[in-house]
């Protein structure tokens, strides 16, 4: 869809779902358009506000997306959902099943909800989930849940794409070493203890607390709120909408938010000037094949590939500096 | 585009609640490599083709046991064709008498399958018909 025409995009912004769900396929499918669609959206933005949710597998973060969701559309809020499911590493497909914990929002027009598989994106999101909520904001949608794969310890893509993560946890997952242990324990804007009805959630708050106790700032802001739930029972999900709510707003206010996006763009801006040097570089040297011919050669002797490297990237210096060179004059 | 995915809604409509057959077929689709939306029980077509249109799926295939397959394929596929989505494929499964499925294909569905059929075909089937439109 390179080349996207105006009409598309006048559809787009008068609320066609059809062309919002294009663009996401494109975002997925093909790199190449990303600048022509970034260029159009981006000042098409209203500043949605993104809201993680991540756990480990099986915690309820479906069934938690949608009674929050539910709670925003209720406030007034249009509401988008990204629920990423993973990838097979094996066959490369996915089985998308979010949608059946999110049933009772599938008759709101409020409510837009794309399910991704996580392809090559291995920190929980697939590569497309940050541009597919960018999409989402120029639609117009201003509370955006962004659900992430079953996680263990140490996937926090989400913490880069959304300016607040909600943590779901559920008793019976392990103690208080696991709770001690970095990741995506620190990630966390507010633990929401679900399943709450079963045996153990005490147990599960115990280690919360000693964590908050040894704890109590983490990088100049107070320890995370803990709420307690049963989103299948729907039972304090006030509380936790509620207090999703109060952070969102002290996020806003606070002027986290904005650094937040500051260092979205910040890091839009890096890796795509690597991707594009990277491809120059390896379009002119074919890199791709002289550095498989030097992998090869130095398993052979048992090199170190520093050598290689210093040459090529000082190949890389002077074509810079010719190109300087060449303006100047 | 050539590695682009299969992207595939899989559905129960109306009441009926056997949904072995609907969670084996979207395996199959799934090891062979394409992106499965499982829809699951109880659904109407207006959220059925509400999804596709979200998802911007290539494929829908219902699963009906119940014997309402007439109504529920064209209710979905005239839902389709209101919302933009006529000329991606609507495929399905389940106990469909072959007189009745002469019926569906004047309608627009395409190849319907039944018990003991191969999954492999139906996996070729629908790599073979699935929408491959640009953008």
């Amino acid at each position: 869809m390179t080349f996207i025409p105006q009409v598309f995009w006048e559809d787009f912004f008068k609320g066609g779902r059809l062309a919002c769900a294009r663009l996401i396929t494109a975002v997925e499918n093909e790199p190449e358009a990303l600048p022509e669609i970034l260029d159009r959206i981006i000042p098409g933005q209203k500043g949605g506000l993104r809201i993680g949710v991540t756990g480990p597998p099986g915690v309820g973060k479906s069934t938690v997306t949608a009674a929050l969701a539910r709670r925003a559309v209720r406030a007034g809020h249009s509401v988008g959902i990204l629920a990423v499911d993973p990838t097979s590493p094996f066959s490369g497909g996915a089985f998308l099943g979010d949608r059946v914990r999110m049933q009772d929002l599938s008759d709101d027009h409020q409510v837009f909800i794309r399910s991704m598989a996580s392809r090559d994106g291995h920190g929980g999101l697939s590569p497309a989930t940050p541009y597919a909520a960018d999409i989402l904001d120029a639609f117009g949608l201003d509370r955006i849940f962004i659900e992430t794969v079953g996680v263990g310890q140490a996937e926090l893509d989400v913490l880069d794409c959304s300016d607040l993560v909600v943590l779901v946890l559920q008793p019976g997952t392990g103690d208080v070493i696991q709770a001690l242990k970095a990741g995506i324990i620190e990630a966390a804007d507010i633990f929401l203890v679900n399943k709450s009805d079963l045996q153990g959630t005490e147990t599960l708050l115990d280690s919360l607390r000693f964590l908050m106790d040894i704890s109590p700032v983490r990088k100049g802001r107070p320890f995370p709120p803990v709420v307690e739930a049963s989103a299948l029972l729907d039972k304090g999900m006030d509380a936790a909408s509620a207090e999703v709510e109060r952070l969102i707003q002290d996020c806003v206010g606070s002027g986290r938010y904005r650094e937040k996006r500051r260092s979205r763009l910040e890091r839009e801006i890096r890796s795509a000037i690597q991707r594009e040097l990277w491809d120059g570089y390896s379009a002119l040297a074919g890199a791709g094949e002289s550095i498989r011919a030097v992998a090869e050669a130095l398993i052979e002797k048992g090199g170190s590939p520093y050598p290689y490297i210093h040459e090529a990237c000082s190949r890389i210096r002077i074509q810079l500096v010719d190109e300087r060179d060449s303006r100047g004059k | 585009m050539a590695d682009r995915k299969i992207k595939v809604i899989i559905a129960k409509p109306g009441l009926d609640g056997h949904d072995r057959g609907a969670k084996v077929v979207a395996r199959a689709l799934v090891e062979a490599g394409m992106e499965v939306v499982y829809l699951g029980l109880q659904q109407t077509p207006e959220s059925i083709v509400r999804a596709a249109v979200e998802e911007d799926a290539d494929v829908i295939g219902l699963s009906i046991l119940s014997g309402a397959h007439m109504t529920n394929f064209r209710r979905v596929r005239e839902l389709m064709l209101s919302s933009g989505l006529g000329d991606r494929l609507l495929t399905g499964g389940g106990i469909i008498p072959t007189k009745d499925q002469e019926k569906l294909q004047e309608m627009g569905v395409g190849k319907v399958f039944g018990p003991g059929d191969d999954l492999q075909e139906i996996v070729e089937y629908i790599r073979a018909n699935a929408r491959r439109v640009p953008g």
